[in-house]
């Protein structure tokens, strides 16, 4: 009797190496963000855009909060590295390495990045895998004033011109390769089995074109000029640059470290860097009481 | 040097949010919308990001914004 119980009450674990590297990614980028927002609640150029950043840094680490969980229960969890407190976080975006250099890198992590990211919960809103499926569509509302929030910013530091308008455009460019290679290759393993299975509703190429969408009609109305273009045709933004997947690491879903950091890589098929600076866990300096 | 100063000046003025916004919001359907506060921002979708971030004190059922120069005085104080 108590075996069967014991039977009953044991956890089936989920054996889904795809869907564990893709979920890691969305939830150490999640936390990232959050993490790096988590700097400007009080150092926003106004007070209300300070309040508004605070108010994303909860929401960011929310979002986070919600998915690490899902790992717990697959096979491929490392169970010391589950724990958003201490976990080490390494499949999060390059960029979010270091601190932002300013208020316009907060602006373009919103409005690319975390776009990026809500484009991929948009397209697993009808997941075929539920714990995703219910947290997509909660994430997807939430991030709609965060998109209208990235969408005013860059219109005001766009539209502000000369030195304010140069420093957004650099923030934008630091990101656009990076965030654009993060929906992978079209032949991308983890991302083509993940739409095979109906965990997602599209491919690499059309989450992208999708992403693009997005975001394009913002920066072609404010003409910042970026290697998409407008198709009168199929009246969508078609990419016209090839990505720098020589510099892409497809199992950390992330740029690769320069040539001469590359030669640690551990042996034992983790993607972390020895040489690389990690979000380890820590509260922010200004938190500190 | 002047010009320069002046075009600085002109830029952080251009960033300085100018337009007031009154939030007013109601906490049940059977009461009326009352004013709660008010933010700057110089475009109606900050002005809503802002609102509801600042006056999220409770769980609103409405939440409306109205941008102060569309106010229409009609007993001056």
């Amino acid at each position: 009797m108590n075996g069967e119980k014991e039977e009953c009450m044991a956890v089936t674990h989920i054996d889904n190496a795809a869907l564990f590297a893709v979920l890691s990614s969305l939830a150490d980028n999640k936390q990232a963000i959050g993490r790096r927002y988590a700097y400007w609640c009080n150092g926003a150029p106004a007070l209300e855009a300070a309040v508004a950043a605070a108010a994303m840094t909860q929401d960011e680490l929310g979002h986070a909060r919600t998915l690490y969980p899902l790992l717990e229960d697959f096979v491929q969890a490392d169970p010391g590295q589950v724990d958003p407190m201490t976990r080490t976080l390494q499949y999060h975006l390059a960029f979010l390495d270091h601190d932002f250099q300013g208020w316009s890198d907060f602006v373009a992590t919103n409005f690319l990045l975390d776009t990026a990211l809500t484009t991929f919960f948009a397209a697993a809103q009808q997941s075929s895998y539920e714990p995703l499926r219910q947290r997509s569509r909660k994430i997807v509302q939430e991030e709609r004033l965060h998109e209208m929030h990235a969408d005013g910013w860059v219109r005001r530091l766009a539209k502000a011109g000369g030195a304010v308008r140069a420093t957004l455009v650099a923030s934008l460019f630091r990101l656009w390769n990076e965030t654009l290679c993060w929906f992978g290759p079209e032949d991308d393993p983890a991302m083509q089995s993940l739409y095979y299975e109906g965990i997602i509703d599209a491919t690499p190429d059309e989450l992208r074109r999708r992403y693009l969408q997005k975001i394009m009609p913002t920066l072609s109305s404010l003409e910042i000029d970026v290697p998409v273009s407008f198709h009168a045709e199929t009246k969508r933004w078609e990419l016209h640059q090839s990505l720098p997947w020589h510099a892409w690491d497809p199992v950390a879903r992330r740029a690769m470290p320069p040539k001469w950091m590359r030669n640690d890589r551990p042996s034992d098929g983790t993607s972390q860097w020895k040489n690389r600076e990690t979000l380890t866990n820590h509260t922010p300096r200004h938190m500190c009481k | 040097m002047n010009s320069t100063r002046t075009e600085t000046h002109s830029r952080r003025e251009a960033l300085n949010e100018t337009h007031v916004w009154h939030v007013y919001a109601r906490r049940k359907y059977d009461e009326p919308l009352h004013e709660i506060g008010t933010v700057m921002a110089d475009d109606v979708e900050l002005a809503q990001v802002y609102a509801r971030s600042i006056y999220d004190e409770f769980s609103w059922v409405e939440m409306v914004i109205i941008p102060r120069e569309s106010i229409v005085t009609v007993i001056a104080s």
